[in-house]
Order: C-alpha cells, then sequence, then structure tokens
C-alpha cells in the first residue's frame, strides 16, 4: 500500500497535432501511454500517484477534434470538445437539448471549461476505495472492499454488479445512450463505429476498463443521428452538492408523446451501475400507453425490479423509481 | 427590530442609546483590501528564500501501528535529497512556566508532529527536504518503513464495548484519578472505561448507551422535575466529525538567521505563535520572529499557528537552509484538526406552556488519539445556558479513537450540544401544539442569565448580559414567522415547505490584553496589534474605538499587524468569538491611558489641571475654550517628557512581550500603553435567533434552503459589514452541518474515505440559501466599556438547527436521527415511515 | 504483524527543477535555479514532442520560462513567474482559489498543463489592476462593499467573475452565483461576496459604457 499521494511524478509528454499523429504515439507506446484529453480526470490519477504513465499523450492541440457540426439532421461532436460549448451550442440546444442540459451540470463552470464530452464518458469510476488505492478487482486485484458487512457503500450500484460494485460517474453518457449516439473511435487498424449502448461495459465484461477503448484506440467524435432530435425528453441529476458532485442517480429520456399517449421512448439512468442503465423492457412496457400517473407507477416499479442495494445505498431504489416516474409524467406541480 | 441589518429594515433603538460614533458603527474598507483584491497580500505559501528547500511528510498507511524501522539509505543517497527528520530529532513538548513562575508540565503524550506510534492513518512519520518537492515526493517512497501493526478503533462506542479495542495503548478515554477525600484530584490521565452489555441493551433500537461517565455535574432536583412534566421525551442524536478546511492549507516556511527562528505561517494569533513555538522547539521566546500578515482563514485550526512548525524549523536547522512544507489538501485532512462527532441522549421534562422542567443530557464525543477535547463537556455548558433548565444533570465521555486529532471549531462544543437539543425542542413544540418561537422564548435565558456546572459553594455562573427574546421577537417579526408558519408544511406537488428558528449562544469574549498605541510628532496615531488577521477585520475594526475616543480621523491612523518583529503587543487570538470583546477593551485601555497623558501634557505646558482638559478634533483642548495644542505638538512634548510618557517607564502589570516592544517603542511619540483591567460582573456570551425556510422534493429527498435571517445580540455594533459577513458566514457554516459535511471512515479498515472536498463536502455557493438577511440588536453589553461582544461562534448551531427544524417542521419527526441530513436519509425515511439511518453507527 | 513498504520504481533526477520567486519579508537575497530533467531519452524526432523551455503570454507579457513536462500552470505561475496572487486551496479542482482566465475563459490552472496554454492569453489576478495602479471595477466594488475576509479564495472568485461578465455582463443576482458557482469560500461569506461581485458586475457595465 503506498501512502504518498501527493505530487505528480514525472512523465514524458506529447502533444501532437492530429488524431492520426496520436494514434500512432499511442500504438509506439503502448500501454506505457496515457491519453489526455480536458485531463479533469486524469490529474487525480497521476497527482495521487496511482497510476504512473511512462509517457502522457495530451490531445489539447489536436487540430479537427473539437466543434459540432450538422450531420443528416443529426449532429457530429469531436470528442475534444468541451462540456461548456455543448451547453452553448446552438445546434445542440436545438436538436438535442438534454445533452446541453446533462453537460450544464456536470462538476463546475471550470471543469466544463476545461472538461471534454471525450473525457467526460470515458472517465473512471468514483469509488473511494477504488480511487483510494486499495487494490480491490478494479484495480486487479481480487476483492471488493465497497461490498463488505463493514463498508460505506452510500454511492455505489445497485444493479448489474459482479464482484465490483463500483458506479460509472457520467452525466453525458446517459443523455448519449437515450439519444442513440455512435462513438467513433480511431485505432492503428483504421476507424470503427460502436453504439454509446455498447461502448460503456460493466465487470461482467472488463472489470479493468468502464469502456471498450482498447490501448492505442483513440475515442475521436461521436455522431448523434436524428431520430431523436426535437423530440421531447426529460433529464435530470440528483446529487448531495448542487456544484462539483457526481450524480446519486440521474436519468435521461426522450421520448414521442401524441395525444397523450406515449409512441417511443428511450430511459437511460446513471450511477445505478457500472455502466448507463438502460430501461428496454420499460421502454417497450410503456410504448402506446398513455403518459399518465398509472404508466409511471408502472414504469418505475418495473424498472427496479432485480435492484439489490448494499448496506448504504437502499435509497437509490426509490430515487429511480420515482425518476423513472417523472420521466414519463413529469414534475408533479400542485 | 434590530437596528443593523442589511435590509432596508426601519430603524428602532431600544432602552439603551446604542454607540454610534464617526467610526465606531460605521463602513469603511480595512486597510489590507487593496492588497488582497491586486494579489500583493502574502500568505504563508507565497513566501520565498534563497536557497529555499521543500518538505514533504511520509505518512502511516496505517491507522495504529508502532515503527520497528526505518530505512531511509535508498532515499538519502538521491540527488537533491538533504535530510529527514523524525519524532526522535523534535525537542517534544517543554514544560510551561506562567508569568507567575508557575510550573505547568507538558503532556509527554500530545501531539508533538511527528510520531514513532501513529494513531492514525495518515499520520506524519519523518519529514524530508529535498531541493524541489518533485525530488522530495520520489524520495519518500524510497524510503521503507516497517511497522508492527496495533489495534485500532475508529468508532466510540466499539471501544466502549466490553473487550472493544483501545485507540491507545494506555487506554481509551481521559480522566482524573479518584482523590482520596479532601486532597485534590491529579491531573488528567489516559484511563480505560469500558461499558457492560446491560448498557448496549437498547444499542440496536438506535438509543444511545449510557454507561459510566469519567465526568458528571447536576444542579436542581432533576427527578422532581421529570415527575412535574406534562411530557417528557427521550431523544438520541448524533452531530458529524467535521474538518476545519480553511482554504489555505497549514503551510509553513522556517529558517534561521543570526541565531533566530523565522516562521512564516498562518495563525489566529500573530504574537501568541510565539510562546507556543517557544514550546514546541523548547527556545527562548525572544528568539522567534513570526510573520503572519494574513492567514487564510482558520476557524479554530490555526489558533497559535500549528504544530507542525517546528517540522521545517527543525529541518532548515540541519540543512542549514529555509525550509518550505507546503501542506496539501490531504495534509489538512489529516493534521488540521477537526470538530468531533458528539453524540448525545437527551431526557428532557416540559409542562404544559413548554417549559422545561428538567434535562437529563448525557454526551459521548469521538475524541480522536491525542488531548482531551472539551467539546463534550462544553455541549452542556452551552445547553444550560440556552435553556435555562431549573434542574439538569449531565453526563459525558471523550472517547480516543484512531482517527486525526481534534481541535477547536468555531463554537467548539456549544454547536453540538445546541444542535442535540434543537430538534428535541421543536418535537416538543409540536407535540403540546405550542408555536416554534414562543417554546425558544418561554425557556430563553435574559439579563445575568446563570449557566454550567455549581462552583464548589454552589453558585452558578451568570451572564453579563443577555437579550435572547428580543433577538427571537425581532427576528420574527423581520421573518413574517406566523404567518409563514401557519403554511409550514403545506404540500405543492412533489414540494413540501418548512419553516425553523433555532436559538444559539457561546462565550462572547474574554479580557486582560494589552493595547499599545504611539502619537507620534508628524499628528498620526500609530496603533500596534498581535491579533492575527482573518478578514474578520478584527484588526483594524478594534482599533476605530481608539481613534474615536481620541478624535483622530481614520486617514491618519496607521495599523501595524502581522510581524513579531514589528513591536506588537500581547492581544487576544481571533477566534472563539473573544475578539472584538478583548480587543475594543485593549484599545479603550490604551486610548484611556494617552488621553490622560495628553492632559497631563497640556495641563503642564498651558497651566491649568489635567481635568481642566479634553481631548478631541486632533487636539487637547481647555474645556469652555482658551490655550490648546495638537497632538502633533502633545506627542513632541511626551519625547521632551520622556518617563511614562513616551514608554520610557511602562507600566507594571502589562505582559512581558508587550513591555518589550513598548521599549523598543519607547522616545518616539506620545505612548498609550495599558492593560485591560476593566472589572467585568460576569461573563461575555454572544446570542443568535435564526429563521429558515426550506422546501423538499419527497421524489427526489433534496432540498434547497429558500430563505434565512439571523439577528444577534452581540452588543455594540463596531463594524456592520463585517458583522453582518461573520453572522451569515458562520451561519452557513453551521448549514453545511445539516447539509452534508462529514467523515466518514471506514469501520473495518480504520481508513477516511471522505478525504476530499466531493466526499465531504464544504457548502458551496448554490448551497447558500437563495435569500440571506441578518440584524443585530446594538445594544450595548453594560460590563464592558465599549458595549462590544464576539459573533463568531453563536451562528453556527441557530444556522444548523434552523434548517433542520425546517426540514422537521416540513415532514414530521420521523425523517432523521443524526446530521448531516442528507437526502437519502429523507428519501428512505419517508419511505419507511420511520428514521432509517440510525444515530448509534459512526461515520456513515 | 509486520509489513514492509516497498518502494516503487521511479524516474531518477537528472537535474534538478527551477525555482524562481519573489523574495518576501526579510528572506535572503537572491534565487536558487534549480532544474531538473524529466527523461533524457531522446524523443526529438518523434511527433509532438515538446521542448522544456516555453514562451507563455502572462498578463500581456512575453515570459520565457522553463517548465517541467507534467507540471501545472498553478506551479509555473507561482514558483517560476512569482506571481502569487494565484493560490492554491487544494491543487484538485475543487476549491477555485487558483482560477485565471486563458483567452478569457476561467480554467484551474492547478489543472491544466502548462504546455498546454502555449500561444494562449494567460490572465491572472495582478494583471487585473491599470498599470497605473487603477482598480478593475470588480476590485473596486469589492473593496467598497468589503466582500471577502480571509480572501484566500478571492483572486480565484475575481478572474472567475471577470471571465463570466464577458459572457453575460448583465446578471442576476442567481445567473452570476452559477456563473460563479466553481469558487468555493470558506469563511461562508457567499452572501457578501455575491452582492459585492454583484456590484462589481455594474461598475464594469459603467465603465464600459463610459
Amino acid at each position: 500500500m503506498a501512502v504518498f499521494r501527493d505530487v505528480m511524478p514525472a512523465f514524458e509528454l506529447f502533444q501532437p497535432t492530429s488524431a492520426s499523429d496520436a494514434v500512432t504515439l499511442l500504438a509506439e507506446h503502448g500501454s506505457d501511454a496515457w491519453v489526455m484529453a480536458g485531463g479533469q480526470d486524469s490529474f487525480d490519477w497521476l497527482k495521487d500517484r496511482i497510476k504512473r504513465p511512462k509517457v502522457v499523450v495530451d490531445l489539447s492541440q489536436v487540430s479537427g477534434m473539437s466543434g459540432v457540426r450538422d450531420l443528416d439532421g443529426g449532429v457530429e461532436i469531436g470528442a475534444m470538445t468541451t462540456l461548456t460549448t455543448l451547453v452553448g451550442d446552438p445546434l445542440i440546444r436545438e436538436r438535442f437539448p438534454i445533452l446541453s442540459e446533462a453537460a450544464g451540470v456536470v462538476a463546475s463552470p471550470q471543469i466544463r471549461n476545461q472538461g471534454t464530452i471525450g473525457g467526460n464518458i470515458s472517465q473512471d469510476t468514483r469509488c473511494w476505495y477504488y480511487r483510494g488505492g486499495m487494490p480491490c478487482y478494479r484495480a486487479g486485484g481480487n476483492v471488493c472492499y465497497a461490498d463488505t458487512p463493514t463498508a460505506i457503500n452510500r454511492e455505489h450500484a445497485i444493479l448489474g454488479a459482479d464482484r465490483c460494485v463500483a458506479v460509472s460517474p457520467s452525466d453525458t453518457a446517459p443523455a448519449l445512450v437515450a439519444l442513440d449516439a455512435k462513438i467513433v473511435i480511431q485505432g492503428p487498424s483504421g476507424e470503427r463505429v460502436v453504439d454509446a449502448e455498447d461502448y460503456f461495459i460493466g465487470p461482467g465484461i472488463d472489470i479493468t476498463r468502464m469502456h471498450v477503448l482498447k490501448p492505442g484506440e483513440l475515442l475521436v467524435a461521436i455522431r448523434i443521428p436524428a431520430t431523436w432530435a426535437g423530440t421531447d425528453y426529460y433529464f435530470e441529476k440528483v446529487r448531495d452538492r448542487p456544484v462539483w458532485d457526481f450524480p446519486l442517480v440521474n436519468i435521461a429520456a426522450v421520448k414521442v408523446v401524441n395525444g397523450g399517449t406515449i409512441e417511443r421512448i428511450r430511459i437511460v439512468l446513471n450511477g445505478v451501475a457500472a455502466h448507463p442503465w438502460r430501461l428496454a423492457q420499460v421502454e417497450n412496457a410503456v410504448t402506446g400507453k398513455p403518459a399518465d400517473e398509472s404508466t409511471a407507477a408502472m414504469a418505475g416499479e418495473m424498472s427496479i425490479e432485480g435492484a439489490f442495494p448494499l448496506r448504504h445505498n437502499g435509497y437509490k431504489v426509490p430515487l429511480m423509481r420515482n425518476l423513472v416516474k417523472r420521466a414519463i409524467r413529469g414534475v408533479q406541480e400542485a | 427590530m434590530p437596528e443593523f441589518t442589511n435590509g432596508n429594515i426601519p430603524v428602532v433603538t431600544g432602552d439603551t442609546p446604542p454607540v454610534r460614533g464617526k467610526l465606531v458603527g460605521q463602513d469603511y474598507a480595512t486597510p489590507d483590501m487593496v492588497a488582497k483584491v491586486t494579489g500583493k497580500s502574502k500568505y504563508s505559501e507565497d513566501f520565498r528564500a534563497d536557497g529555499m528547500l521543500f518538505a514533504k511528510l511520509l505518512l502511516s498507511p496505517y491507522p495504529h501501528a508502532r515503527i520497528v524501522n526505518i530505512d531511509a539509505s535508498e532515499a538519502l543517497a538521491m540527488p537533491g535529497v538533504k535530510c529527514i527528520v523524525t519524532k526522535d530529532e523534535l525537542p517534544g513538548a517543554a514544560d510551561y512556566i506562567t508569568d507567575l513562575g508557575e510550573k505547568i508540565e507538558a503532556d509527554k503524550r500530545s501531539d508533538v508532529g511527528l510520531a514513532m506510534e501513529p494513531m492514525y492513518q495518515g499520520e506524519p512519520i519523518l519529514a524530508l527536504a529535498a531541493v524541489d518537492e518533485l525530488t522530495a515526493a520520489d524520495a519518500i517512497e524510497k524510503i521503507r518503513v516497517t511497522y508492527e501493526r496495533l489495534p485500532f478503533v475508529v468508532d466510540p462506542f466499539v471501544s466502549l464495548r466490553p473487550g472493544g479495542p483501545n485507540a491507545r495503548t494506555d487506554g481509551n478515554t481521559w480522566a482524573r484519578p479518584e482523590a482520596a477525600p479532601g486532597e485534590e484530584p491529579g491531573p488528567l490521565d489516559v484511563v480505560e472505561v469500558k461499558w457492560t452489555e446491560e448498557d448496549f441493551k437498547e444499542y440496536a433500537e438506535g438509543k444511545m448507551p449510557m454507561g459510566k461517565p469519567t465526568d458528571e455535574w447536576s444542579f436542581g432536583d432533576v427527578e422532581e422535575g421529570f415527575k412535574n412534566a406534562a411530557l417528557v421525551l427521550d431523544e438520541t442524536f448524533a452531530t458529524p466529525n467535521t474538518s476545519h478546511q480553511a482554504l489555505e492549507p497549514r503551510t509553513c516556511m522556517a529558517y534561521w538567521q543570526g541565531g533566530k527562528l523565522f516562521v512564516h505561517v498562518g495563525s489566529q494569533s500573530t504574537i501568541q505563535t510565539v510562546p507556543a513555538v517557544a514550546r514546541w522547539m523548547n527556545m527562548s521566546e525572544d528568539d522567534i520572529v513570526v510573520i503572519s500578515e494574513y492567514t487564510g482563514g482558520g476557524f479554530g485550526a490555526k489558533i497559535r499557528g500549528t504544530v507542525q512548525i517546528v517540522i521545517p524549523a527543525i529541518l532548515a536547522r540541519k540543512c542549514n537552509a529555509p525550509v518550505m512544507l507546503r501542506a496539501s489538501r490531504e495534509d489538512e485532512h489529516n493534521i488540521g484538526g477537526a470538530r468531533p462527532s458528539v453524540t448525545g441522549r437527551v431526557k428532557c421534562g416540559f409542562d404544559k406552556d413548554g417549559r422545561i422542567t428538567a434535562l437529563d443530557m448525557y454526551t459521548v464525543a469521538d475524541n480522536g488519539p491525542y488531548a482531551r477535547n472539551g467539546d463534550y463537556s462544553n455541549a452542556a455548558t452551552m445547553v444550560s445556558l440556552l435553556y435555562q433548565p431549573p434542574a439538569m444533570r449531565w453526563r459525558g465521555i471523550t472517547v480516543l479513537t484512531n482517527t486525526p486529532p481534534r481541535t477547536a471549531q468555531s463554537q467548539p462544543g456549544g454547536m453540538q450540544g445546541i444542535t442535540l437539543m434543537e430538534p428535541l425542542l421543536a418535537k416538543a413544540a409540536r407535540q403540546l401544539n405550542i408555536d416554534q418561537v414562543e417554546i425558544h422564548k418561554i425557556n430563553a435565558p435574559e439579563g445575568k442569565a446563570r449557566f454550567g456546572p455549581p462552583s464548589g459553594a454552589g453558585a452558578q455562573a451568570y451572564t453579563t448580559s443577555c437579550f435572547m427574546k428580543e433577538a427571537l421577537d425581532s427576528g420574527a417579526a423581520m421573518f413574517n414567522w406566523k404567518e409563514r408558519a401557519a403554511a409550514s408544511g403545506t404540500r405543492n406537488g412533489s414540494k413540501v415547505r418548512g419553516v425553523g428558528v433555532a436559538s444559539s449562544t457561546f462565550v462572547g469574549g474574554s479580557r486582560g490584553f494589552d493595547g499599545l498605541l504611539v502619537i507620534k510628532p508628524d499628528g498620526k496615531l500609530y496603533i500596534q496589534t498581535g491579533v492575527g488577521n482573518l478578514g474578520t477585520g478584527n484588526y483594524s475594526d478594534s482599533q476605530r474605538v481608539a481613534a474615536e475616543m481620541m478624535g483622530v480621523p481614520w486617514e491618519k491612523v496607521v495599523v501595524t499587524w502581522g510581524g513579531t518583529n514589528k513591536n506588537l503587543p500581547w492581544s487576544c487570538a481571533s477566534g472563539g468569538s473573544q475578539t472584538t470583546h478583548a480587543t475594543t477593551r485593549a484599545a479603550h485601555a490604551a486610548a484611556t491611558d494617552a488621553i490622560a497623558k495628553l492632559r497631563e501634557i497640556a495641563a503642564r505646558a498651558l497651566g491649568g489641571r489635567p481635568a481642566d482638559y479634553l481631548v478631541g478634533g486632533e487636539r487637547v483642548y481647555r474645556r469652555g475654550g482658551g490655550a490648546s495644542m495638537s497632538l502633533a505638538q502633545a506627542a513632541q512634548r511626551a519625547i521632551a517628557m520622556g518617563g511614562r510618557y513616551d514608554g520610557h517607564e511602562l507600566p507594571e502589570d502589562i505582559n512581558k512581550i508587550t513591555a518589550t516592544s513598548a521599549k523598543n517603542m519607547a522616545g518616539q511619540g506620545l505612548m498609550g500603553v495599558a492593560r485591560d483591567n476593566y472589572d467585568q460582573d460576569g461573563r461575555a456570551f454572544s446570542f443568535v435567533a435564526a429563521f429558515a425556510e426550506v422546501e423538499i422534493d419527497v421524489e427526489t429527498g433534496s432540498y434547497q434552503i429558500l430563505d434565512f435571517l439571523a439577528v444577534a445580540d452581540v452588543g455594540t455594533v463596531i463594524h456592520p459589514s463585517a458583522l453582518g459577513g461573520q453572522i451569515l458566514g458562520r451561519s452557513m457554516l453551521g448549514i453545511g452541518h445539516a447539509l452534508g459535511q462529514k467523515w466518514v471512515y471506514d469501520q473495518h479498515l480504520g481508513i477516511p474515505l471522505a478525504k476530499r472536498f466531493y466526499q465531504n463536502r464544504p457548502p458551496t455557493i448554490l448551497d447558500a440559501p437563495v435569500k440571506m438577511q441578518w440584524g443585530a440588536l446594538n445594544i450595548p453589553d453594560p460590563e464592558t466599556p465599549v458595549g462590544a461582544r464576539g459573533i463568531g461562534e453563536p451562528p453556527v448551531a441557530s444556522g444548523c438547527c434552523a434548517i433542520l427544524n425546517a426540514i422537521s417542521d416540513a415532514l414530521g419527526d420521523e425523517i432523521f436521527r443524526r446530521a448531516p441530513v442528507s437526502l437519502d436519509m429523507i428519501l428512505t425515511s419517508l419511505e419507511a415511515g420511520k428514521p432509517v439511518t440510525e444515530p448509534m453507527t459512526a461515520h456513515v | 504483524m509486520s509489513d514492509e513498504h516497498d518502494p516503487q520504481s521511479k524516474y531518477v533526477p537528472t537535474r534538478r527543477d527551477l525555482i524562481k520567486g519573489v523574495i518576501a519579508a526579510g528572506a535572503v537575497s537572491s534565487t536558487g535555479y534549480l532544474f531538473r530533467g524529466s527523461i533524457t531519452r531522446a524523443f526529438a524526432a518523434a511527433p509532438g514532442s515538446v521542448e522544456r523551455m516555453l514562451t507563455l503570454d502572462v498578463n500581456g507579457q512575453q515570459r520565457r520560462v522553463d517548465v517541467m513536462k507534467q507540471e501545472t500552470l498553478a506551479m509555473t505561475l507561482r514558483y517560476k513567474l512569482g506571481l502569487t496572487g494565484t493560490k492554491l486551496g487544494c491543487d484538485r479542482a475543487e476549491c477555485g482559489a487558483c482560477s485565471v482566465l486563458i483567452d478569457d475563459v476561467p480554467h484551474y490552472s492547478c489543472s491544466v498543463l502548462t504546455h498546454s496554454t502555449r500561444g494562449k492569453k494567460i490572465q491572472t489576478v495582478e494583471g487585473l489592476a491599470s498599470p497605473d495602479g487603477t482598480l478593475h471595477p470588480v476590485q473596486q466594488a469589492v473593496v467598497e462593499q468589503q466582500g471577502f475576509q480571509c480572501a484566500f479564495c478571492m483572486s480565484g472568485f475575481l478572474m472567475a467573475t471577470v471571465g463570466f461578465l464577458k459572457t453575460n455582463p448583465n446578471p442576476t443576482r442567481q445567473e452570476l452565483a452559477h456563473g460563479i458557482s466553481g469558487n468555493l469560500c470558506r469563511c461562508q461569506d457567499y452572501d457578501k461576496i455575491l452582492t459585492s461581485l454583484m456590484r462589481g458586475a455594474e461598475l464594469s457595465r459603467e465603465v464600459n459604457n463610459a
């Protein structure tokens, strides 16, 4: 157990100016390399001296990797686009305001000015045992410190846990999954595109990673199809402090409601599992139903089936249920 | 209605006319503001010295262990690494000789800065100095330490269980050994106290066990009081451990020059840090210079700097170079001090009108591993004052744990004690169907209010003055309480609003410090102060009393502070709500001395008796007109006359540090120098009434504070905007204790989990109430010459409890049994119909 | 039970790093230049490799400075350029005391690599007042209103406010609170801070409209 948690160790720094140069560098340095976008997750790992890359590839100077452009009625977003840009971008606000809203509640203004959409969806979990340097499953060990009888696990998973009970802390990730976004990945052998829903992975697939990026691969862009452009939506982030804090639970839903009937809908929550948790069964069950209290109640109850709370995170069950209800029928006014 | 507020409230004064002069009671910009806004103000980490080295700490990975071996050879062989220091090389706590020659023996078990038997995870074991931080950090990781692990405990109740672990090998609490009849009890000692299984029988139901205490006192007939009660409540409640988290970490830079030790450090008391460092270093006070012009927050954790000053000091001597120990935020968690959690059980009887008939209180504090923290006991004293029970018993114990050392934090003990009581009082009001303000008023202290344990002769101490009821009335009117209380609990969709009121008190001043000023031949008034500058404005505000008394315009006043090489007097520390009371008295004493001397000089120069002369308008003038002289001329004459007029002869009762400073300034002009010897009938306390409205979303449990008001009984208002900042700023500190601030320790591993701000949650600007207002009664305290008392502490508990009481007013009593009240607690309690988060487990 | 604390592999420093700063208050004169390299292996040929010597544009001045690869802007400003008005409260992007403007946008300088600021305009609290000493209207308002207490957070708040006002010169109180919500004050004087900064916004508009 190393105890010194202060001062970044030295590393070699590369600041490529193109994505292809970045990919070349990553290929050359393999597992010695660390990709830095806005750095707001990276600096914690580096200053804590837990992750010790020999080489850091900083993407801040890469051209062509930031900005928002029209793509067949949808949008393409460069992975280095800052969260602040997404909050204010006219195209995003018009077509996918749920993403603006989600980006707008991340951390703090300065972090949104520095942090990127690529970084926000690729950041590591905030489990305080793992972040504290404990040699847990996710850190390559063979124990989960957050899932013991005495562990303090208020912020951990109620769904999909597999040995590790950490959760994904991203606010934009559930919005992108709800919007059926596509993640564009560049690697040594060219480009591949994966559905946002498949980009995020749980411990059952790989307990040491939260996404499908392999060493040497670079997330370069996010494409959002026109499918959900301009539709109704619901987004809410529940957290302790209104600034800086990660979500305890958040919800992103996009829906088309016609004459009071739900025609189509996608509902995704985060903070409940290791990856954004899509409620496909609930979506099916409510499609064609009225967007009213009884549908909401049914959807809420259905959403928490199979939830398995730990000692201190039982509140996430009613919280998830209530947020799903709100996503269907909205927030109750008097 | 209070005279001073930040809103457009009509001005109405009470029977006693408030002091309000050209300076006292007026807003102004303190002399340090321009340096602060331009970034020129220098805090401890902003100093650099030639060849300065950086120190880093090696921290214990274990909550309790003994160091078997340290191998630093590889680290010391690294280029750029200069030296290390361990506990063996520290001087250790030295005995203390008081001014009266009394010897106070140092406690050999106190925290000296480094440990060979670390007693909490993160405790510093050694420090290493190197040419830069990176080298120091890399070198620390090359040091091999062999540990023998020892039993540990992070929960007081786990330690109190039969066979439970002790935090120290010699015991788990502090107590005085029982004395033989007729003999004085011995000094405090570490002892072992274990409770019985029987004591713990209600533990699982969330009721605090009450085994054998280490301390207790009582007054009145408690049993009789309960017999006469219409309602008796028995409640268990827990308050959180909270770090002070001043934004400026406790960085210190030290170097030696000409045999003297210079330390640049943030401190709440520039001058009192000198004897503290002298004791820690076992050196003469004459050889220590403390530079502390700007301190980035203290809240009790930097009263006299901090013991870790010895680390760069020793390294600097060893390496023969200046050394900076730049404390990191994580270092702050470890060595920065914290408020202890207090778990309490209170049984309280009320008559049908809500008046308390008897109070039986038991407090258990989470002490940390070192010196006895007095919060568990202060808690009871403050409760005895604030609610004036006719009969009360208190029992308590402070339990040692393997967690970082505790230090007094704003309203130490008072915050916890009042927070144990306020939710209970609000519950009683609901059960008795009494208005919440009324139940506070019927139990409120007033005038010379008695408090605390009876002395040997059976008499209790009492306050100098108290206008708690007036503060409650003013606040209720300003807040429009009656109308809003009637609507409390009304549901609007998923939102419910509630209003709450809470009262609070704490010691409002100390006395006996020195004032030192000089009128120089340039006609300016030079005032010296040894108080720390934490931005409360005190270092300058209090001097306006002297300027006011002497009729010197503020533009002609030069305030000197911040370096003990600048001839500072022995002053009160900036903390504990002591300061405004103490420093205005010292300023008053020095100005009174100067005025007397001016009148003597004028009489001698211009004829007549001193009593014929008055001081004002920068002159000494004859009553009814005639001869006068300017202060500049008088200063010139004082120098010519020498003796006590220009500081060559000094009063005998001033502190020796003041005497040294005064001697250095002798001959520069007319000196006013005096100890505050003013009589005082009673002890100074200040009081606050706070009101809040919250809106809770019952589907998420989250809530927002819509409105907040605090009205203070703090005596004469010296500097309104600074006072307002204190009232609302310290209210926010309390609000943080309601909203989410806390420590989290893993019981099994004994390690801190919440070390970062995003984990232990100090409130952000968006946590602050949407609307905030303050008021001050401005009724002078009759027992102090300027009428002013301190304010930093009392708003804390009322801030916290106004929020807690507003939540329970909206949702009922079955929501929380501990603070902070986070959204998960609200949601699960609403879901279950009873409080789910029980109070008895530490660190959840 | 006995545990050994194992050292982990580390880069061996070959040179020493540079520390240049102001000397203040009785400390001795002249400054030590301590250089320290990161890794001597030559990466010069690789794309994106960086030079340690940088020219930074700080408060309108071109400052030549030797910067370690892993160095954050806060460290460069404070320990190499002597700009100690920028404070380090947490070093972890969660207090805001180190906020500076980079191309007019507020950033936490503790969480920006100095190397990534090449070619950008950096402004710190020292660059707010005019060279003749005239205070920036936001500074002026804070002085007038006694807007902060210990003021360790102040320069960060000032920079966040000045940056925010560039995007929204006429904010409501609530909008400004959101704009500067990435700054923590532990004296918790938020109400008075906000009042003084709202006054700063007003004075700024007056200056800009004059």
